[in-house]
């Protein structure tokens, strides 16, 4: 199975990856693709939260940093890591790379836990749950728990 | 995988350099960016200050802009990163300092271009609803686009081009009624050729420059969405360039088109609204003109508002920038853990061009006898001459230095003669009103003054890395 783990840069998002590490079976995945989009006409375009690196003026560069963050966690697991960095709306390039690389399981982050996430529409993890082509694992934050690091 | 047995591929190749905006994408992000800005709203100043041939300044400005434009494209095929000036500025002179004065001036030239937009987008409104007042309007709008942002509709590239494309037809409709005009025989050509200005003529063309030089910013923003552009080298100065020539020759055509329809005076005069205005309620072409007005009011404003969402878009992320070099607080980094917007650099921005909006209303008020658009717009245009004419001279100092045979070359001459003309306009912009550095100054100082926050009480709970390591660079 082809498993696409998805970033935004948000710390989130690295508990997602460590989430799906803790109870998949590195034996029935045969390639996680670690995916993170950029999104051109943003404000900010990619914003990585992983890193203490200054930013040069490149969202490419911070795109990079968080995919190679999260790649970090499923070093020596055992399947096949990829890193895609792919470029317009979050959700619809998600989906995309589902369907083109056959994916099996979207591992998504969910950062909201606050009233924007019920009043506004359309948050990226919503959107890939209503439309992905195959499961998707959404990995919320625990209820009201101190920020860890 | 399916295709892994037609031929052997790099691993990477699909994703890797999978960008999403096409040449014909950044043309029209170029194009809506550069018409919005200032043709809506200037026109009528530029009319009084050279006559019936103010058409000549539209031309000789966005020629200037167009060769700053190409020194930009070829920064940009260089350095395609999305930091623009002041990354251009840090590699040619690794001066920590100017680096930070250029982006506080350019975060300025934003502020007060977005204030400027509001105001005349307030101008436009009143021709739908009368009731409000223009400064209630302008407030409104401006919290508005905020929200918007924070949303993330601006992201959407079909309504970029949608916008621009509404934006076009307005203008299309001044150069249709111009030719009916002329094809009715109601023309008088003389008009094209009439500097009614007394003095020299010349001076007259460069004041009316200085004041419609508003209306080809803009294109700046455009390094916004260089990182993501496919095959940047070679859309990239087509787009750029291409975009603005456009630009020009629409400009060119509805300033014709305008003076031949109504006399200069009229145009000139703004207790009558706005200029452009005036020529659709002209009556020239047989369709009701009352709604041919309401028709042209809602074109003026969603390009006004097109326009201002990419300044509001930039403002955020010149501050989230700098947050990250730690040069001002680090809230300015803080991304919102849903929406992923920097919601502080938004709310921040909002309240600056808020409180530019009722300054002004206060100047005026208190009888400063004020034009806030103009005003506003004269503090962009100064800010942002002074940009171009260093970026110009930054992009001759790195000849030599990371060079790419992809990279677009601008012509030396031309490069030199458009840094002469911007050097001629900014003179002229701060001697025609030199009251506008007063503001100037205002706007850079809520710079410094972040600066000086993150200095004494920023950096508490972290190492600042980027003071020691961001100093000149010895690979430059």
């Amino acid at each position: 199975m082809h498993v696409i783990v998805a970033t935004d840069g948000s710390r989130q998002s690295l508990a997602a990856a460590k989430h799906l590490k803790s109870f998949a079976d590195p034996a029935k995945i045969t390639e996680v693709s670690i995916v993170a989009v950029i999104r051109p006409l943003a404000s900010v375009a990619f914003a990585d939260d992983l890193s203490e690196d200054g930013f040069e003026g490149s969202f490419r560069d911070a795109a990079q940093s968080a995919v190679d963050r999260i790649a970090a966690v499923f070093d020596g697991w055992g399947p096949k890591v990829n890193k895609r960095i792919r470029s317009g709306s979050a959700a619809n390039e998600i989906i995309k790379a589902a369907r083109q690389y056959e994916a099996g399981l979207v591992v998504v982050a969910s950062g909201g836990r606050g009233l924007s996430d019920a009043v506004l529409v359309g948050s990226t993890a919503q959107r890939v749950q209503h439309y992905a082509p195959c499961p998707v694992l959404v990995v919320r934050p625990a209820p009201r728990k101190p920020r860890k690091r | 995988m399916a295709d892994s047995a037609t031929m052997p591929r790099p691993d990477e190749d699909d994703s890797e350099l999978k960008r999403s905006i096409t040449g014909a994408q950044l043309f029209f992000y170029t194009l809506g960016d550069v018409l919005g800005s200032g043709i809506y709203v200037l026109i009528g100043l530029v009319a009084a200050a050279v006559g019936g041939a103010f058409w000549i300044a539209f031309a000789a400005g966005v020629t200037v802009a167009a060769i700053t434009g190409a020194a930009y494209a070829e920064l940009v095929t260089k350095y395609p990163r999305a930091a623009g000036s002041s990354l251009y500025v840090q590699k040619a002179f690794g001066n920590k300092a100017l680096t930070f004065l250029v982006t506080v001036s350019f975060l300025s030239a934003s502020f007060a271009a977005t204030g400027s937009l509001a105001t005349g987008f307030a101008s436009y409104f009143t021709e739908l609803w009368s009731a409000p007042p223009a400064l209630l309007v302008s407030l409104v709008f401006v919290a508005l686009l905020v929200v918007v942002n924070y949303i993330g509709i601006t992201e959407s590239v079909v309504m970029n081009m949608v916008m621009t494309f509404v934006e076009v037809s307005g203008l299309l409709i001044i150069m249709l009624i111009g030719i009916w005009h002329v094809a009715e025989g109601g023309a008088d050509f003389g008009t094209l050729t009439d500097i009614s200005v007394s003095g020299n003529p010349a001076l007259a063309v460069l004041a009316g420059v200085a004041l419609s030089f508003f209306a080809m910013t803009g294109f700046e923003n455009t390094a916004n969405v260089a990182e993501e552009t496919i095959d940047p080298h070679k859309a990239f100065p087509r787009s750029l360039v291409g975009g603005m020539v456009v630009a020009g020759l629409v400009y060119v055509l509805v300033s014709m088109a305008a003076a031949l329809s109504v006399p200069t005076d009229q145009l000139a005069d703004e207790g009558n609204g706005p200029a452009l205005l005036q020529v659709v309620e002209s009556g020239i072409l047989p369709i009701s003109t009352d709604f041919m007005t309401k028709l042209f009011t809602i074109i003026a404003l969603i390009a006004i508002t097109n326009t201002t969402l990419v300044t509001l878009v930039t403002q955020p992320r010149i501050l989230y920038g700098m947050a990250r070099e730690d040069v001002v607080p680090g809230v300015f980094a803080k991304v919102h853990t849903t929406r992923r917007s920097p919601w502080v650099g938004l709310l921040f921005s909002g309240l600056v061009v808020g409180g530019l909006l009722v300054t002004g209303y206060a100047v005026s008020a208190a009888g400063g006898g004020l034009d806030l658009v103009n005003r506003l717009a004269t503090v962009t245009v100064v800010f942002l001459l002074a940009i171009y004419a260093l970026v110009i001279v930054t992009c001759l100092k790195l000849r030599g230095h990371d060079e790419d045979e992809r990279a677009f070359r601008a012509n030396t001459p031309l490069l030199l003669l458009g840094l002469v003309g911007n050097l001629a306009i900014l003179y002229y912009a701060v001697y025609d009103d030199p009251s506008s550095l007063i503001w100037c100054a205002g706007l850079v100082a809520v710079g410094v003054v972040l600066y000086l926050v993150e200095q004494l009480f920023g950096g508490g709970s972290k190492p600042r890395p980027g003071t020691v390591s961001r100093t000149p660079k010895g690979d430059l």
